[in-house]
């Protein structure tokens, strides 16, 4: 499991996350929401060793990774989906999976550990032989999901998957990430958009200006108004609502 | 007309050496962004070493033995300049160290050979004969380096498009930190392409040994080229540096043949600011490279 | 903090070259007339890397030019020494300028390139002309006059090498010290910032050029007495690489760099390896590479780093923000009631990157004396828009006015010098300046320090003259950057997500210095942020952008209940019914 401990990062001088904490069990699925800015991706790129941290702990199953460079990060079981539906847009679809299963080693059989994504997302096989840059918007998140997928990670971060993608392919990609969680992975999303993921996120939180504003179970939230005041900036620690 | 085979005949045979050295310049580039100033010396490194190891007349079975040799022993050579370029790039900020570190490498070799040979230029020959071609007598090293820069094309070719690591060498030029994210473990593999770089000018310097010039202040000569002909090409693509050698070579060769050969150097010159003044992007290139 | 390292180099200067000949020492006397005629052109290859941010491998070249010029007039030509020196100096001026061209379309390592060529051209050059040159032969010039010692062992040719050398180290402290000298310095750090600060790089890269070549010909012209005899095989690329490694092992940037680099390159090898000249070349390629692994910053910026980590301890003075708002010289600011004119119109504007529709028929009216905020989803086009307006980015279609007259077509230096400000969403504070001169670097658009607002932080003065920004937090260089905006006397701000990275409270005090300027010294702002709660809280007026399109338009209460606004941001469905 991946648990976040006091969490503080930037970019340069510039702070963004102000004291982050979080855990994401196995077999569920944490969304994080919060509105433009509120330093979602900073927290899955400081979670993913991308950033360096300038204070607090990143623990995944109790080994203490904080500021291990991304691709060991990513050898020792955490992936990052980056947002932005990013694949290597001049390699095929075939090579785009087999870069994401290569840390692991020969003795994979590429056919087997496949099967699984090809069952889902059928298109890929299709377009095995197609170069990335070739695919729509949709199939290209379908592969990151995909590449990410076949590395068989303990704990899967994933930037905004909905971002970007027309609203008929988002449900099938969402349906991809509950079966992967129910399969024993700690699954993390964030999103923007607060009805994208919430029904199938176990746990939610939400993010404001580098902080996490309000947690609970995704039942509990659906129901809280506080979500979308944090989100429009509306009355919150007392202030008047306008000037 | 004689004339004109002549220059187009011998400037694609130096054009080739050109197109090695920017495809060397490449393999580098694609991965960290770094253009390796050394690259001439390390062309002229090769050459050396077919002085050192081939007899005054020698036979073609030690050459097809130390061919492979001379490649392997620059790439050992070029993995610890790497080793040493990457090494300030990864913990300061300064982003721009190579343009010194590298440079400095070129300097180093020249001295060493400085010191070693004096001012004397080496020369080299080759085992081969040279032949006939549309009535022009063609020196074997111009027809071979051809040769090996079409057949280092599609071995590139082959290790950018099929071979795993080669795949994760073209994944860290087109999205390092998606690549990162893949768990490509991207400083080895650019200490790979600088490897790799030097199996290209060890074997095209070996080859081309009797052709160019092996002394100890020629090496700034073929990296200017080199570069040049990767810009004309278009940074990062082979193809590019291969169509841009040739060019470069034989324009070069022209205005050797035509002025003298001390204005060779003034042509690539001026060659090389017309491009960029024009389409800095170049023939083939993507207008925006990235870097490290 | 500069001035030891200034009165150091010269010292070192004068010292040696009056200490050699004093004790008599022909050889070592020689030597530093050579060694000192390089830290002049270090000192110039210095200030081109430094405070201009050029990569130039050919000032060999421009050295070797002036120096056989020189030659030619005087020893091939029988003009006098005068009208060689002159002759030199212009025919440096116009190599110069040829580097400069480039530069104004290729930077970095390309320029590089393009100068390392020309470096191993030039000696070619020299040989293929020598009809005109004397080719391989070389020009011997006698000059007794000149190089006959005088008084104290010194000739005529040592106190013109001792002068210009320290001619070259107080010009580049002083230029450094002037307006251009810190507008060089911005434009090399961030082009872009530079140019909304009214400065136009290209301009200065040509000044930067220029001057580099003038100190160069300068040398390269007094290389003829100090040597007697110039031959193209003295100005092989060698050189140049030589010169560039000197300021890279003295500390790129440090004032008494160069006069440290030129010492160790090419007095250890010339001492300890006097007798094996061929190693010379291995010595300075080792030690380059060496410091590059071992000290990055050189030689002298080693000692200033440590120097600066032991001060750093020290707290300096927080930009005090109430001293400037309670200013009562801030106060007379506003003479102007704000009026119903429109100080900025976007019409029509459209813009597009490769397949993305950035800006699709945009139309924006900012009423002056307001304060307008712009809002919107990440990539609807925001900052493009800001980038529009200040001139940084061509529009396809469309045009924008400000205060009515059209500006889409004017380059941004220009804009800035009608009064058109703005900030950046990563605060552009320039770390090799002091605090202060970051301010100033604003007032130095108008041509005057004589600035109100200089006045009204004058107390801080000397604490902020003696450090620079990096010990400044965030927030503190938010507001730098700001008030340095306010310092240019702009009257329309454009301020690109301010709030980023400032903590709630930061975000307060923010609020009240946007008020500030729009209230007491009548400014028109544009505000596009992406925290709403600061928005509702100090705009007049609110526009959302989503996908390169206004979608709504109004007064703050407006738009917070616009359901389609409210679905915008939330992306919920159910948003107005709450």
């Amino acid at each position: 499991m991946l648990r976040v401990a006091d969490l503080h990062a930037g970019y340069g001088r510039v702070p963004v996350l102000r004291g982050i904490d979080l855990a994401a069990r196995p077999g569920e699925i944490l969304l994080i929401l919060g509105p433009n800015g509120a330093g979602k991706s900073t927290l899955l790129r400081t979670i993913a060793g991308f950033i360096r941290p300038t204070a607090g702990r990143v623990e995944l199953d109790g080994r203490d990774i904080t500021g291990t460079a991304p691709e060991e990060v990513t050898r020792a079981g955490l992936r990052l989906v980056l947002d932005g539906h990013r694949v290597f847009p001049r390699l095929t679809v075939r090579d785009n999976l087999r870069l994401g299963v290569a840390f692991r080693g020969r003795q994979f059989d590429f056919g087997t550990i496949v099967a699984p994504v090809f069952e889902v997302f059928p298109i890929l096989r299709d377009k095995l032989h197609a170069q990335a840059r070739d695919l729509s918007g949709g199939q290209q998140q379908m592969l990151a999901l995909a590449q990410a997928f076949v590395a068989q990670p303990k704990v899967l971060l994933c930037d905004e998957p909905s971002l970007g993608l027309a609203q008929a392919l988002i449900p099938p990609i969402l349906a991809f990430l509950r079966r992967w969680a129910a399969q024993g992975t700690a699954v993390v999303i964030v999103e923007q958009q607060i009805e994208v993921a919430l029904d199938i996120a176990d746990q939610v939180a939400i993010m404001e200006r580098g902080a996490i504003q309000l947690a609970g179970t995704a039942a509990e939230l659906k129901r809280d108004k506080r979500v979308q005041e944090i989100y429009l900036g509306l009355g919150e620690r007392g202030e008047p609502l306008m000037p | 007309m004689q004339d004109a085979l002549i220059v187009l005949v011998h400037g694609a045979g130096i054009g080739a050496v050109f197109a090695l050295i920017g495809m060397s310049f490449n393999v580098v580039f694609n991965s960290s962004g770094i253009l390796n100033f050394a690259q001439g010396n390390m062309l002229v490194l090769g050459g050396l070493f077919a002085f050192l190891v081939l007899p005054s007349s020698p036979g073609i079975g030690p050459w097809f033995v130390f061919l492979p040799a001379s490649a392997l022993l620059m790439a050992a050579l070029l993995a610890v300049q790497g080793y040493l370029t990457l090494l300030p790039l990864r913990s300061s900020v300064e982003q721009h160290s190579w343009l010194i570190t590298t440079l400095a490498a070129s300097v180093i070799i020249g001295a060493v050979l400085l010191i070693f040979q004096g001012t004397a230029q080496q020369t080299v020959r080759s085992p081969f004969p040279s032949f006939w071609f549309l009535g022009t007598r063609v020196p074997a090293p111009y027809a071979l380096s051809l040769l090996l820069a079409l057949v280092w094309f599609g071995l590139l070719r082959w290790f950018h498009t099929r071979a795993l690591t080669g795949l994760a060498i073209s994944a860290i030029a087109q999205d390092l930190d998606a690549a990162r994210a893949a768990g490509i473990r991207v400083h080895r593999l650019q200490i790979l392409a600088f490897a790799i770089s030097g199996l290209i000018v060890g074997s095209a310097g070996f080859v081309a040994a009797p052709v160019i010039a092996i002394a100890n202040d020629s090496g700034v000569s073929y990296v200017l080229h080199g570069f040049v002909a990767a810009v004309i090409g278009g940074l990062g693509s082979d193809l590019g540096a291969l169509v841009g050698g040739l060019l470069v070579g034989m324009i070069s060769m022209y205005a050797a043949y035509t002025y003298g050969g001390e204005f060779q150097d003034a042509v690539s010159l001026a060659l090389l600011v017309a491009v960029l003044m024009g389409r800095p992007e170049g023939l083939f290139g993507r207008p925006a490279a990235r870097r490290v | 903090m500069a001035r030891w390292q200034l009165v150091l180099g010269i010292l070192g200067v004068a010292i040696s070259i009056v200490l050699p000949a004093l004790l008599g020492s022909a050889y070592w006397a020689h030597n530093f007339l050579v060694v000192n005629l390089f830290v002049t052109v270090a000192v110039m290859q210095n200030m081109l890397l430094a405070d201009a941010g050029q990569v130039s491998f050919g000032q060999g070249a421009l050295f070797g030019l002036a120096a056989t010029t020189t030659g030619i007039v005087t020893g091939l030509w029988g003009y006098g020494y005068g009208a060689g020196f002159v002759a030199g100096i212009a025919a440096a001026l116009v190599l110069g300028l040829l580097f400069a061209l480039p530069a104004l379309r290729v930077q970095g390592y390309y320029l590089g390139f393009v100068t390392l060529s020309a470096a191993v051209v030039f000696p070619q050059l020299l040989v293929a002309f020598d009809s005109l040159t004397n080719g391989i032969n070389g020009i011997t010039v006698s000059l007794p006059g000149l190089t006959q010692a005088g008084r104290a062992g010194l000739s005529w040719t040592s106190l013109l090498v001792m002068a210009t050398t320290i001619a070259a180290l107080l010009g580049h402290a002083a230029l450094r010290g002037t307006g251009t000298g810190r507008r060089m310095r911005v434009a090399s750090v961030s082009p872009e910032a530079a140019m909304t600060l009214g400065i136009a790089p290209g301009r200065l890269r040509f000044l930067a050029f220029t001057l580099a070549a003038l100190g160069t010909g300068i040398a390269g012209a007094l290389y003829v007495p100090v040597l007697g005899f110039v031959s193209p095989y003295a100005f092989r690329v060698d050189l140049s690489i030589f010169f560039f490694f000197s300021v890279i092992v003295g500390g790129s940037g440090e004032l008494a760099g160069p006069v440290i680099g030129v010492w160790i390159l090419y007095l250890v090898p010339n001492a300890i390896l006097a007798q094996l000249s061929v190693y010379r070349l291995l010595a300075y390629g080792m030690v380059a590479l060496l410091i590059m692994l071992a000290f990055p910053d050189g030689v002298v910026g080693s000692v200033v780093k440590a120097l600066r980590r032991r001060q750093m301890r020290a707290q300096i003075a927080p930009i005090d923000l109430a001293a400037v708002l309670q200013d009562e010289n801030a106060q007379a600011r506003n003479t102007a009631a704000p009026t119903a004119a429109a100080a900025i119109t976007v019409q029509g504007a459209r813009k597009r990157f490769d397949r993305l529709l950035a800006l699709s028929d945009v139309d924006l009216t900012v009423a002056a004396g307001r304060v307008h905020g712009l809002v919107g989803p990440n990539g609807s086009g925001k900052t493009t828009l800001l980038n529009v307006i200040s001139g940084l980015i061509r529009l396809d279609g469309g045009e924008v006015r400000l205060h009515g007259a059209v500006s889409s077509r004017l380059p941004a230096h220009r804009l800035a010098a009608l009064g058109l400000g703005r900030t950046f969403q990563t605060p552009r504070v320039f770390e090799d300046m002091s605090i202060w001169q970051n301010l100033e670097i604003g007032a130095d658009l108008r041509g005057t320090r004589n600035h109100w607002l200089l006045h009204a932080l004058q107390r801080f003065r000397p604490a902020w003259t003696g450090n620079r920004p990096d010990l400044l937090a965030h927030a503190q260089r938010r507001v730098l950057e700001t008030l340095r905006m306010v310092a240019t006397d702009a009257d329309i701000l454009l301020l690109d997500e301010p709030a980023a990275g400032l903590s709630a409270e930061e975000r307060r005090d923010f609020a009240t210095l946007i008020r500030f300027l729009r209230d007491r010294l009548g400014k028109t702002i544009l505000l596009v942020e992406h925290d709403l709660h600061l928005v509702w809280r100090v705009a007049d007026r609110i526009s959302v952008l989503d996908a390169g399109q206004i979608v709504a338009e109004g007064a703050p209460a407006e738009i917070a209940d616009n359901p389609r606004v409210r679905a915008l941001f939330t992306g919920a469905a159910d948003a107005a019914g709450r």
